[in-house]
């Protein structure tokens, strides 16, 4: 993807890295999807810099953070997912994403 | 829907049909719209804004930003880089009609650019987040809990429901619009168009070619997909177990 | 996802819902060929308005919608089922009574039916 929104001025991740969606407990509601909870992906683009969106939700004073568009392939989000080469990506505030160190063994389909 | 002029008959002239009765559906709306007021949830002017925007916005804008992109190599690096800016170019303004945009459609605006391997298709799973300053209204089907919940687990599935079947070696790539970014799908231009002017393009354009559930040809201009119920709708237990 | 529909219906809604008088109905019956009733675009206005208050904000109003939707409204074809989720919701939550709506609703009419 060449869109890239803003600069990024503090991205902890670059384009082309492993990661990882963490699984957090959150107060109220969350736009990070049950089912990318724990999956690993790469990021695929810098969009913008914001806060949270459960900051944003009750108007705290946040920082505001990096988003990223997260690539993944689909054999790794679903079980007995067919099709090698398809893929999905999601959007994602830095906070809810971990680096990958170790390359996982992927899970065979 | 065009009024008929029979000039030389006696009949009384002829105008556009409406519907001639007054439901209750119609006073429904009047009257949650003026209790939202009086109760302070938004103000008449608010409404009022925000009516005339829906009103003004429709598909006609992301055909004509496709049909640019297809013939104006430069317009097309633009549409990539900065879509955006690329819409103010085709007269859609997304920072409308607050000067910060709407409050579900944002600023953020990524064209995702298909090619022969590659087969973009749009989704927003958690509510159904939609490029409204481009596409317009978004299709009831669009948000069903059906598509919604369907097309990210078996795009396949779904697609070949609304007719599209991709070669397996076709990487099809689902983008689930769940924070501010908005997308749309920049299709393949299609065999059959050579030296067509922008406007004969944007024809077959469709707005169901720019979600990714169908493919823009040289003889279609219109979405016929079937309203039709899913052939394994949520719930159902002709299918594997959900998640 | 509930799909019970025996619980948390809606008298004045129901009311509504039953007579049938959808857009889907009426239009092929008058010969209209709009898409969508002329209201409609007044209740996306609505819907983005809400979304900006903090009464209803935006995900709840969808979270809502879904639910009712699947539910008490599957068969109500749109935009009719948005707005009785809409209406189902704000009554829900207090934001209006039954009484006050039916009585808006027969002032309206009324209103409507004097022109």
């Amino acid at each position: 993807m060449t869109a890239k929104l803003q600069q990024p001025t503090k991205a902890r991740f670059k384009i082309g890295d492993r990661v990882r969606v963490v699984d957090m407990p959150y107060l109220f509601y969350s736009r990070t999807q049950m089912y990318v909870r724990g999956v690993e992906g790469t990021i695929a683009a810098y969009t913008y810099e914001d806060l949270i969106p459960e900051d944003e939700a009750f108007n705290l004073d946040g920082e505001v953070e990096q988003y990223y568009i997260v690539r993944f392939r689909q054999q790794d989000i679903w079980p007995e997912y067919p099709f090698a080469n398809d893929t999905l990506q999601t959007e994602s505030p830095e906070r809810w994403l971990e680096p990958v160190t170790t390359h996982k063994k992927e899970k065979s389909s | 829907m065009s009024a008929s002029h029979h000039h030389d008959h006696p009949h009384e002239h002829k105008a556009a049909p409406t519907v001639d009765e007054i439901t209750d559906f119609e006073v429904l709306e009047i009257a949650v719209r003026e209790l939202a007021i009086e109760h302070g949830l938004f103000t008449a002017e608010e409404h009022r804004r925000f009516t005339e925007w829906a009103e003004s916005i429709g598909p006609a804008g992301g055909s004509r930003l496709v049909a640019k992109a297809w013939t104006d190599p430069e317009f097309k690096a633009l549409v990539l880089e900065n879509a955006t800016e690329a819409c103010k170019q085709i007269g859609v303004d997304w920072s409308e009609p607050t000067g910060f945009g709407t409050p579900s459609d944002y600023t953020h605006l990524i064209v995702l650019e298909d090619t022969p391997t590659l087969h973009h298709v749009i989704v927003c799973t958690l509510c159904s987040c939609y490029p409204r300053p481009l596409l317009g209204m978004s299709p009831e089907w669009y948000r069903t809990t059906n598509y919604r919940r369907r097309i990210v687990r078996w795009p396949r599935q779904v697609l070949a429901e609304f007719g599209l079947i991709l070669p397996e070696e076709v990487e099809i790539r689902v983008e689930d619009s769940n924070q501010k970014c908005r997308f749309m799908v920049l299709p393949v231009r299609p065999e059959g168009t050579g030296g067509w002017s922008e406007e004969q393009l944007a024809e077959i354009v469709t707005r169901d070619c720019m979600i990714g559930v169908a493919l823009p040809k040289p003889d279609r201009k219109v979405d016929t997909h079937p309203v039709r119920k899913a052939l394994r709708p949520v719930g159902s237990t002709s299918q594997e177990s959900s998640k | 996802m509930s799909s019970e529909d025996c619980t948390n219906r809606i008298p004045i809604l129901e009311g509504i819902r039953n007579q049938g008088k959808t857009w889907e109905v009426l239009a092929p019956r008058y010969g209209v060929t709009n898409e969508n009733p002329p209201w409609k675009t007044s209740l996306v206005a609505m819907c983005s308005c809400l979304g900006t208050s903090e009464a209803l904000p935006a995900l709840d109003i969808r979270e809502s919608e879904d639910e009712l939707a699947d539910s008490v409204y599957c068969s109500v074809p749109a935009p009719e089922r948005q707005l009785l989720a809409l209406a189902h919701t704000m009554l829900d939550r207090g934001l209006v009574t039954e009484t006050e709506l039916a009585d808006r609703m027969t002032q309206i009419r009324s209103r409507l039916e004097a022109v």
